[in-house]
């Protein structure tokens, strides 16, 4: 399949055919099935997906920080900045993340020391990527801490995680994430834990650095909502599969996927009057154990016919890519796409 | 501030016959080590038959435990839950447990909630057993089809075998078993996948339609609130902030916090993104429930908030709105059902 291109940018992060097999309990799981994406520098790319879909293996499969011995099986290729993760070794690897790379991810409670003090723990990555002194590292903690919003900064630096609220934690560990001024950022969920009013703070801190930095960012997140207005493309997961993968407007404006449709016909609206009949998608998503022939949606699919239970699709350009004025491209992953404008009005 | 809670009027009590749950001074204290906290602090509401009243706010804003006060569970510091004009503080032991069938709970987590080693045949089964109630197998079955599980593909299952959205069909199903009056939703779609919550809201829509429901619907997310409710109260740090008709409080939010929730919806809307700064923006985190600001509760992030907010405690007021035929007069009318507590309402 051909990524989409954006021109103007230089690439950062090339994901092509990426397949991960993990090992369980009851047998292998198809987490990641062939998926292939290009992220350019300066760009944010949200993934959307439910729980099980897969997201979260991917986005930490791009690190090579799933636990050796759960991967039964990883193939295809992940080039950062031209060099292929794959074939680096682990003191390589060690030197790329949270330097080049770095994570955010979605508990801010469990992913930070508990006995160590901020300071100590944003200075970390200051000290180990940069070689900065412990002075020094201590000087530039404050200057991260006041840049995510952290009031007090000089004073906050020498407490301990459980004495600031969840969103202040979260901004502590977006400031450990940038410390290094990574060129990539991955936020796995990075505000599924926090309340909406701090979840929009995060979101807005996050596109400002993003701005600032001209990070590119992976924004991984279960929430349609949340990527509509801060991701530049949108890719679908859908049991392991991407099963969509279009510029934000185009998205929302000409979805061709028909689970795309449903998850988004399926979220209740503030502008809908209330008692809105719900138009729910049937059934549930499916378990991965099995790699059963057929479009993995097809069962739950108000579309499907006959092939799409014997066939799994692959990703192909939308044929009408009304979208003229810009080079970019519309993929999806489905024989019968729907045509119809699912958006329209906004929320 | 001081021990004694401000006694503010409960305008926002309706005078009607058909009120099944009202909620008088309610108060909530906790106590963390040396510190007491007011999760709930003289929260008075009311729901009337057939109603679904949305509780929304923050984590910590004393949303669920208001739900669990009205279970007695435990029962509130102060104040007062009727229950078809029945005081449910007054009842003790047997009593309560006897009035308490009519009302029934669902929870957040659909899987914790069930006990894993009963099969659902028995767990749906339970409270009829426990109150001997009359030809119990046909109730199961007649529920647990309601709710859309097939009671000859399900009944010998266990819970682990279920998905969650299934898990929390279980869950009302043994909520529906008892024929409660009023059901108490605590997040009830909240851990489910995005694909099936549709699901649920709508079998509840269905529950409430088939069985006459009143339902108290505890939720954070404003969106879900919107669908479900017919009034809506929005609580900030154990307070009642605004309350009243869902369709008014939405369109028209008269407290800053409520607007700043509001305004925090994640957007669906792709071509918005240049807009959102202009959107009143909420700073800070939540204030500690232990050590509560003074006055009202939600000055210290509030972009209006001036000297009186931080002397004096908000009363809850009726919502006033301009005559709309003529923009040039000042003169204004009560909105009917909507008040909010606030000095300076929006």
């Amino acid at each position: 399949m051909t990524p989409p291109e954006f021109k103007e940018q230089p690439l950062l992060l090339d994901v092509r055919n990426l397949t991960i097999r993990l090992n369980s309990a009851a047998g292998l799981v198809h987490a990641v099935e062939d998926v292939s994406f290009v992220l350019r520098e300066g760009q944010t790319l949200g993934i959307v997906g439910e729980s099980g879909s897969g997201k979260s293996v991917m986005a930490r499969s791009l690190m090579n920080l799933l636990p050796r011995r759960s991967v039964a099986q990883r193939q295809g290729s992940v080039v950062l900045s031209g060099r292929e993760i794959s074939a680096l070794s682990e003191r390589e690897l060690q030197k790329l993340r949270g330097a080049q790379v770095a994570m955010i991810f979605q508990d801010p409670m469990t992913a930070l020391n508990p006995v160590l003090t901020i300071c100590v723990q944003v200075s970390e990555p200051l000290q180990q990527h940069l070689g900065l002194s412990k002075q020094a590292a201590r000087q530039r903690t404050i200057e991260l801490l006041d840049a995510v919003g952290i009031p007090d900064a000089a004073n906050r630096v020498d407490q301990y995680p459980h004495q600031l609220s969840g969103g202040m934690r979260q901004r502590v560990v977006i400031a450990i994430a940038l410390a290094c001024d990574p060129a990539l950022l991955i936020a796995d969920e990075p505000t599924t834990a926090l309340d909406v009013t701090v979840q929009k703070q995060i979101l807005d801190l996050l596109s400002r650095q993003q701005t600032q930095r001209r990070m590119g960012m992976l924004l991984i997140t279960h929430d349609l909502g949340v990527v509509a207005s801060r991701a530049d493309i949108i890719a679908v997961m859908y049991a392991g599969r991407l099963v969509e993968l279009a510029p934000a407007t185009t998205l929302f404006s000409a979805m061709r996927h028909p689970y795309t449709e449903a998850l988004f016909n399926s979220i209740p609206r503030i502008s809908d009057p209330g008692h809105t009949r719900l138009q729910a998608i049937p059934g549930r998503p499916p378990q991965l154990h099995n790699s059963s022939p057929g479009c993995a949606f097809a069962p739950r699919c108000q579309y499907a016919q006959q092939r799409c239970h014997r066939e799994t699709p692959p990703v192909v350009v939308a044929e009408s890519s009304i979208e003229t004025a810009k080079p970019t491209e519309h993929l999806h992953a489905c024989f019968f796409p729907v045509a119809k404008s699912a958006s329209g009005e906004a929320n | 501030m001081s021990d004694k809670p401000v006694q503010t009027s409960p305008l926002q009590l309706r005078d009607r016959g058909d009120i099944v749950l009202r909620i008088e001074h309610l108060s909530v204290n906790f106590r963390a080590g040396k510190q007491t906290v007011q999760a709930v602090s003289d929260l008075s509401l009311d729901v009337a038959r057939g109603e679904t009243l949305g509780l929304v706010g923050e984590s910590g804003c004393g949303k669920s435990t208001v739900g669990r006060a009205i279970m007695q569970l435990p029962p509130p510091t102060a104040g007062k839950v009727l229950f078809q004009g029945q005081d449910l503080g007054l009842l003790s032991g047997e009593a309560l447990r006897q009035t308490r069938t009519a009302l029934q709970m669902i929870f957040q987590d659909p899987i914790s909630s069930l006990n894993p080693r009963r099969k659902v045949r028995d767990i749906v089964a339970e409270g009829l057993q426990i109150w001997g109630r009359p030809s119990q197998q046909a109730r199961v079955r007649e529920v647990m089809e309601a709710v859309g599980l097939d009671p000859d593909a399900v009944a010998d299952r266990r819970p682990h075998q279920f998905s969650g959205g299934q898990c929390q069909r279980i869950c009302i199903a043994r909520s529906l078993a008892l024929d409660p009056d009023v059901l108490i939703c605590d997040e009830p779609v909240s851990a489910l996948d995005v694909s099936v919550q549709a699901q649920i809201l709508n079998l509840l829509e269905d529950m409430k339609q088939r069985y006459q429901l009143t339902m108290v619907f505890v939720a954070h997310n404003l969106a879900v609130v919107r669908n479900v409710s017919d009034r809506v109260a929005v609580m900030y740090l154990g307070k009642l902030c605004e309350i009243g008709d869902t369709g008014s409080v939405y369109a028209r939010p008269a407290h800053p916090y409520t607007r700043a929730l509001l305004a925090s919806i994640p957007d669906m809307n792709p071509l918005s993104r240049h807009q959102q700064d202009g959107l009143p923006l909420l700073h800070g985190d939540l204030p500690s429930p232990a050590n509560p600001p003074s006055g009202c509760r939600f000055r210290t992030r509030c972009p209006n908030a001036q000297s009186l907010c931080a002397e004096k405690e908000p009363l809850m007021q009726a919502v006033r709105q301009t005559v709309q035929n003529d923009p040039q007069s000042k003169a204004t009318v009560e909105v009917s059902d909507h008040f909010v507590a606030c000095h300076f309402p929006l």
